[in-house]
């Protein structure tokens, strides 16, 4: 489904470098890595939104440079950030959103309702966004998120700063989107935990290289004496070592 | 077109949501016209018209004082208020200040005598003119100068009828003698590089200045809008969107000038209708409906670009707010906003011609004041035309290097 070949990105510094990567269709793929390993300028560059150095993307067989909207039409992105506007009710969010879509009239209607079920709105839909509680946001940063029916989801940390319940509930909503839309998804957390429970593959970036790939449950079932790991986040560390790594 | 009524939708929900945008972009130039208007009125009736109102009491039972009260309003400067003549000084001068007279003038019970010459009191002054300290010196000095004229000119015609026959027999014939009704003076104005010139009233100068002023301060909430989008990433997401970096720069400003039309109207409107209602002027609006289009829009559309350009350099809120509300305040201090350009000091006005604000000022009041036409605002709306398009420039050049658009 996505195939990364050779992917370099400079800005002041080289930030990836010979990135390698494939995901498969219908696949949930966490992405791990440390502050400014690299997860956001590849999620970034997918979305059409930075420009890549060199390599080649291709996404459901199209190439990325010479199909951008066609591939962005099909395609999704959840910041890590909550992006919309506060002063809006979830409702008319969700309406702006849908419209730049370029949704309308019945189509919008029926994908704001199947938005507001899915983020479990419904009692809060016509209730403005900044008397949300951090759960409550975080749902309708990802609802927003689904308004095209995406074939393929960017997740950008979706649980930051969220109640378990809420957590509990986006993570079963990633779930039931792969499972019932057949969406692919890129999944980055800093949440280990988050990303055993959801995920189909993991992969680890470092310094802006794909250091480790592979489905999950060989990483979590692989002998020990290959990495001498018993959970991820051991695995995590002994991959990128324990150094802290504080951005400039 | 959908997306564009949805962008429209989107902007004008959050500019009514927010209090301070609301408060900033109609309430505080509501204010600012309506007490401007209202506390320059005399200062500005002073450039173009004088009227002086005066408290009056007629103490003389003579006939010169009815005829001296009669030529002074004759004057069209001056309106004299009679009250009771047995009113004493104490109560005048109570009147005087709770009804708002600048000057109450008793005319004393000698006056006659001493207009004519003859009879008891005829030696003392027969004027006392009470004044307001507020009152500047000009204003008095004027009122001072008439009072004597006219007092000077009486006395002259009297002493002509008191010497009766007298000129007759030495051959000089007595009506030349009696002074003139009419002024010698011939007044002429020249006006600096023969440019048409009125000076406003306050409602009209209050109006289109503060207009001016408010659509400047769109600043506020377009910067707020575009700062939190670029921060919480709503701007990425668009992009993510396909929304086309085109889409962007209009759905900010579409909105906005849209919004810059209402302040227009509803300004206007308050000058026009409110003002007067408390006292004031009535505004005039000319009779050029495609000029006051052209200059508004051009005013709307150099404010914008500038309110795009401090947002897009800004890092945060709070810089975007203190790096636009002084520029404006520079902006309207230096371009006539606060102070009108016609009492400024040569190099000052020449000063003022560097602020888009004040090109704005001139634009509208060559509508409103002047009665121009589409064509008299062209130079004005060609300049701040200019000055936008060269803000958007620089926008945009900050935008890719910030890798936004």
């Amino acid at each position: 489904m996505i195939e990364i070949k050779h992917l370099y990105k400079s800005y002041e510094k080289p930030v990836l470098k010979d990135v390698n990567l494939s995901v498969r269709r219908g696949s949930i793929m966490g992405l791990l890595g440390p502050n400014g390993a690299g997860k956001t300028t590849i999620i970034s560059i997918l979305i059409g939104v930075t420009r890549k150095e060199s390599g080649s993307i291709t996404i459901g067989g199209l190439d990325l440079d010479r199909e951008l909207k066609t591939i962005q039409s099909k395609c999704s992105y959840v910041p890590q950030n909550l992006a919309f506007y506060p002063r809006l009710t979830a409702f008319e969010n969700l309406e702006y959103f849908g419209a730049l879509w370029g949704l309308k009239g019945k189509k919008l209607k029926e994908r704001m309702e199947f938005c507001i079920d899915i983020g479990s709105m419904q009692t809060f839909a016509n209730k403005r966004v900044d008397k949300f509680s951090g759960g409550m946001k975080r749902r309708l940063n990802l609802a927003i998120g689904l308004l095209n029916d995406p074939e393929i989801l960017y997740l950008d940390e979706p649980t930051v700063g969220v109640d378990t319940q809420s957590r509990n509930y986006i993570l079963e909503t990633i779930r039931k989107i792969n499972r019932e839309r057949k969406a692919t998804i890129i999944y980055t957390s800093h949440y280990m935990d988050e990303i055993e429970q959801v995920s189909d593959e993991i992969a680890v970036i470092d310094e802006g290289k794909i250091i480790f790939h592979d489905d999950k449950q060989s990483i979590l079932t692989r002998d020990d004496n290959v990495f001498g790991h018993r959970t991820l986040e051991e695995l995590f560390l002994k991959l990128t070592n324990t150094s802290l790594r504080d951005e400039n | 077109m959908i997306k564009i009524h949805y962008i429209l939708k989107k902007e004008f929900l959050l500019i009514g949501r927010d209090i301070h945008a609301v408060a900033v972009l109609f309430i505080m130039p509501a204010f600012f016209i309506l007490i401007m208007s209202l506390a320059m009125r005399d200062l500005f009736e002073l450039h173009s018209s004088v009227n002086i109102e005066v408290l009056a009491v007629n103490r003389d039972t003579g006939k010169s004082s009815g005829a001296f009260l009669k030529a002074m309003e004759k004057l069209r400067t001056f309106r004299f208020h009679l009250i009771d003549k047995d009113t004493v000084t104490e109560r005048i001068k109570e009147q005087m200040l709770s009804r708002d007279y600048k000057f109450a003038l008793i005319v004393k019970e000698n006056f006659s005598s001493f207009v004519e010459n003859k009879g008891k009191g005829k030696d003392e002054k027969p004027l006392e003119l009470l004044v307001n300290p507020t009152v500047n010196v000009q204003t008095q000095l004027l009122l001072k100068s008439a009072l004597d004229e006219r007092v000077a000119k009486l006395r002259w015609d009297a002493f002509i009828d008191l010497i009766g026959r007298l000129p007759f027999f030495t051959g000089i014939d007595k009506g030349k003698l009696k002074s003139a009704e009419n002024s010698p003076v011939l007044v002429n104005y020249v006006y600096k590089g023969g440019q048409r010139f009125k000076i406003p009233s306050a409602v009209q100068q209050s109006v289109p200045a503060w207009l001016v002023f408010s659509m400047f301060f769109i600043v506020l909430p377009l910067s707020n809008t575009f700062i939190s989008e670029r921060g919480q990433g709503t701007f990425m997401r668009l992009k993510s969107m396909n929304v086309s970096k085109f889409s962007l720069i209009m759905g900010k400003m579409v909105p906005y000038l849209l919004i810059n039309a209402i302040q227009v109207i509803i300004m206007i409107a308050i000058g026009v209708y409110v003002v007067p209602l408390c006292g004031g002027a009535t505004l005039t609006l000319g009779n050029s409906l495609g000029g006051l289009i052209l200059i508004s829009a051009s005013v709307s559309f150099s404010a914008i670009s500038v309110a795009l350009l401090i947002a897009a350099s800004a890092r945060t809120t709070e810089q975007a707010s203190t790096i636009g509300g002084i520029m404006n305040i520079i902006f309207g201090a230096i371009g006539g906003i606060m102070v009108p350009k016609f009492v400024m000091p040569g190099f000052m006005q020449d000063l003022a011609n560097i602020s888009p604000m004040s090109w704005g000022l001139e634009g509208f009041l060559d509508i409103l004041l002047r009665n121009g036409s589409v064509f008299d605002v062209i130079p004005e709306s060609l300049s701040l035309f200019i000055f936008g398009v060269v803000m958007l420039t620089m926008t945009v050049i900050i935008l890719r290097r910030q890798k936004e658009v």
